[in-house]
Order: structure tokens, then C-alpha cells, then sequence
């Protein structure tokens, strides 16, 4: 009954949900919402058992001295002061983000918002310098990447248009130079003729490419975000949504049951 | 200079964690070490302000006694997730996750046929000819060909060679475009953020700008 139980449970509160979807009529959102509002409570509790194991971890670092554990203590006492300084905030304010609340004006402002935004901006260098080492145009597939998101990012910019024709000249030239080097080692002048023609072809949309870009800067961003990239997004979006379900229906249905041991 | 003492707070938080550039090294540590602990209290906090007080407590209080009967039922599997601690009483917590994981495979396999099955779908069933507009007529077979050939590359049931191969070939070349363009929209979101850093530092904290 250790299994059979949960396995019941688990089977109910999938089910109520998924006729809640296809039955819109009294009891079923009625019953949903409650569910929901369950969910949202037991979900909170399930935090306590986070911070047990986070704080548990750094305890025992500290206790035994082990490698780092200034940090742990740091972490700890941070933990404590941040939630002591919470609720002496609510009690005195009636709520945690009241316009007076000092958590809100100090906490939040000037130790959350700078720590967690410094810690995501720190992600952009770490993000061009792996493009630096994985964007290279070696295949037609790579080449596309590198250079939508690179149209991408000159569109977003202020000025972006201005120095649109330069980055793409330099990287036209880099490209014809490149095509030109495999065309000249080619075995025949048949065989190096493809390479030739693209050089060619390059060069002649060069100047309307980058008169389009320059002068319809924000068309052709919205046109690569909601016609270009949309099919592969909505590929990909229905992949992972009949994936989830599938999964969904494993679990309800009792087939998957890694959560009980 | 501003001398309001949070300020500097902020100001050796960012230069803490941009410090991380360099190398690692104490100051990084000791802010990524307050950043998860104050964000652990924050995030507590936050669920108790917004989910569990309203929901278990207010309700309880505000709440008639049918009300407040049926909520025993979410108290008491909160309180079988806690026997977690006991190790005789352990199997009890079994309980409260089953029904965490119905719920959250109940609202997932609802959520993404009404969030994204249906309307992606819906969204892509679009005209292949639209009269006196050449333009939108050929948007629409970009997308069609650009949903239908992704699929097909992610289809796994048949080898990916002769005519089928050719058209899941095209697909990963639409999934390359959407990457480079997620990317470009990330790398854009991260370098604001950044920007916003170095404006704060510059203007708050030493007031050059």
C-alpha cells in the first residue's frame, strides 16, 4: 500500500486537472481551482526541505572546517539576517513589499537587484566568448547562425544600421578571401568553378543586402523573428509540448514511478 | 561621490561578481555566497507573502467551516512532506509528493495542449495563397516549411535519407536560423543588463555621467 497509495494520488490530481480542461462546467472549476490553491501551499513546504539541504550542507562544512567554509558561514549568516530583516519588515509594515518596508528599499534595491543583475550580466561574457570559439562559418549551417545572430544583434542596437555595411564587408571579404583560396587550390578549373560563382554572388548582393538592412533596419528584424526563425520555433515548441504530454500521461497513468523511490 | 551608504553596498556587490573576470577570487566568493543565501531567505519569504499566507492562512481565517475543513486536507500533506525528516514516518511524505506530481503532470499536460499544441497549430494552418499579396503568400510558405521540415528532423521513426533527409536537412537549417536568432536576442538581454550595471556604477555610485 506504500506504492499504491501514492500512485492513486498522483492518478486523481492529474485527472481532476485534465477534465477540469475539457469539462468547463460546475464542479469541475471548482474543483480545479481548489486543487490549484492545495498545490500552491504543499509547494511552499517543499522549500523547507531546499533550505534544509542548503543549509544542512553548509553547516556541515563549517563544523568540520572543510575547504571554503568561511564561505558557508557567509552564506549562512546571510540566510538568517535577510530572513530576520523580512520579517521585522512585515510585522512593522503589514506586508513584505509595502511602499515603506525597509526590506523593499534597501534589501531589494541595493543588495538583490545588483547581485542577481551583476550575476546574469556576467553570462554576456561568458556567452561571446564561447561564440568567439564555436561561431566559426565552416558549414552552411553554421554560417546561417552566425549570421542571423549577428543581424540580430546590429538591429537591436542604436546606430546598429551605421555599422551594419562595415561588419558585413569585412565579413564578405573574409568570405570571398576564403572562396578564393579553395578555388585557387582546386584540383580542376571545373572543380573549383562552384567556388568561383559564389565568390561572384557574394559580391553582387553585398550592396542591396546591406542597402535593405541600412534602410529597413526594423523590418527585417521583425521579419526574422516572426517569419524566418517562427517555423523552427513552433517545430520545436510542439516537439517539447508532445514530449510534456506524454510524459504528463506516463506519470497520471502510473508508468513512470522514479518519484516514489 | 554619493555617500549614501547602500549605494556603496551595491556598488561592491557588482564590482564583487564583475571581479569574477579576472579571476576567482575572495570577493566573487563572498558575494555569490550572499547572493544564495539572502536570495534563499528572499525566495521564502516571497512564497510565504504570496502563496502561503493568502491561501492557507488568510483563508483559514477569513474562510467559513466548510472552508477551513477542506483545508486541512492541503495542511495536513503539507505537514506528511515534513515527515521527510523522520526516517520511520519517511514513506508518509510519499503522499504529499504524489500529489505535487499529479498536479504538476495534470496542469503540464493541460497547460501545453492549451498553451502551446492548440495555438501552434492553429497558428500554422495558414493560407498557401493569398491573392494580390505575393509577399505575405510567401511568409507563409517560410513558416509552413519551416514547422513542417523541424518536425520532421526531430522525427526519429524513419532514417533520415533520400527525399525525407533532404527535407529534415532543410529543417536543421531553420533550427539553425532560430538558434542564431535566440542568441542574438540573448546575448542582447545580458549586455542590458550589463549596461545597466556600468550605468549604476558610473552614475549612482560615482556620479561621472
Amino acid at each position: 500500500m506504500k506504492r499504491e497509495i501514492p500512485m492513486i494520488i498522483t492518478f486523481v490530481s492529474g485527472m481532476a486537472i485534465i477534465i477540469a480542461l475539457f469539462v468547463p462546467h460546475p464542479p469541475f472549476g471548482r474543483v480545479e481551482e481548489t486543487f490549484n490553491n492545495w498545490y500552491i501551499i504543499i509547494s511552499g513546504f517543499t522549500m523547507i526541505l531546499g533550505l534544509n539541504s542548503l543549509l544542512g550542507h553548509n553547516l556541515d562544512k563549517v563544523k568540520r572546517k572543510a575547504e571554503g567554509w568561511p564561505y558557508s558561514l557567509t552564506l549562512i549568516l546571510s540566510f538568517f539576517i535577510t530572513l530576520i530583516w523580512g520579517i521585522v519588515s512585515t510585522i512593522r509594515t503589514g506586508h513584505i513589499f509595502a511602499s515603506t518596508s525597509t526590506f523593499r528599499n534597501y534589501y531589494y534595491t541595493y543588495v538583490f537587484v545588483p547581485l542577481q543583475s551583476t550575476m546574469f550580466a556576467l553570462l554576456a561574457f561568458f556567452i561571446a566568448s564561447a561564440a568567439y570559439r564555436a561561431f566559426r562559418a565552416r558549414t552552411v549551417n553554421a554560417t546561417l547562425l552566425l549570421v542571423t545572430a549577428s543581424i540580430i544583434m546590429l538591429t537591436q542596437v542604436p546606430k546598429g544600421e551605421t555599422v551594419m555595411a562595415p561588419v558585413l564587408g569585412v565579413a564578405a571579404l573574409l568570405a570571398v578571401w576564403k572562396l578564393m583560396s579553395e578555388f585557387e587550390s582546386a584540383a580542376s578549373w571545373t572543380a573549383g568553378l562552384p567556388y568561383l560563382l559564389l565568390s561572384i554572388a557574394i559580391v553582387a548582393v553585398y550592396l542591396p543586402i546591406v542597402e535593405v538592412l541600412r534602410t529597413q533596419t526594423t523590418a527585417v528584424n521583425d521579419w526574422i523573428m516572426n517569419v524566418l526563425q517562427m517555423g523552427a520555433k513552433r517545430g520545436i515548441w510542439l516537439g517539447i509540448a508532445l514530449g510534456g504530454i506524454a510524459m504528463g500521461l506516463r506519470i497520471i497513468f502510473g508508468i513512470e514511478k522514479s518519484y516514489l523511490t | 561621490m554619493a555617500t549614501t551608504i547602500w549605494v556603496w553596498v551595491a556598488a561592491f556587490f557588482t564590482l564583487a561578481i564583475l571581479s569574477f573576470l579576472y579571476k576567482d577570487n575572495p570577493f566573487y566568493r563572498i558575494a555569490e555566497s550572499v547572493y544564495v543565501g539572502s536570495s534563499a531567505a528572499y525566495m521564502l519569504l516571497f512564497l510565504w507573502s504570496f502563496d502561503v499566507k493568502p491561501k492557507m492562512i488568510d483563508a483559514w481565517v477569513k474562510g467559513s467551516t466548510t472552508d477551513r475543513l477542506i483545508l486541512i486536507i492541503p495542511i495536513t500533506l503539507s505537514i506528511f512532506m515534513l515527515m521527510r525528516f523522520i526516517p520511520k514516518l519517511r514513506w508518509i511524505s510519499r503522499w504529499a509528493i504524489a500529489f505535487t506530481v499529479g498536479m504538476g503532470a495534470g496542469l503540464g499536460v493541460a497547460g501545453l495542449l492549451q498553451g502551446f499544441v492548440v495555438p501552434q497549430i492553429k497558428g500554422t494552418i495558414v493560407p498557401l495563397w493569398i491573392a494580390n499579396n505575393f509577399k505575405q503568400t510567401i511568409n507563409n510558405w517560410i513558416i509552413v516549411l519551416g514547422t513542417l521540415t523541424t518536425i520532421s528532423y526531430f522525427f526519429f521513426s524513419r532514417k533520415h535519407t533520400g527525399v525525407f533527409g533532404k527535407f529534415s536537412r532543410t529543417g536543421v537549417m531553420f533550427i539553425m536560423i532560430a538558434f542564431g536568432a535566440t542568441f542574438g536576442f540573448t546575448i542582447m538581454a545580458r549586455v542590458s543588463l550589463l549596461i545597466g550595471r556600468l550605468y549604476f556604477l558610473l552614475h549612482d555610485w560615482l556620479g561621472l555621467i
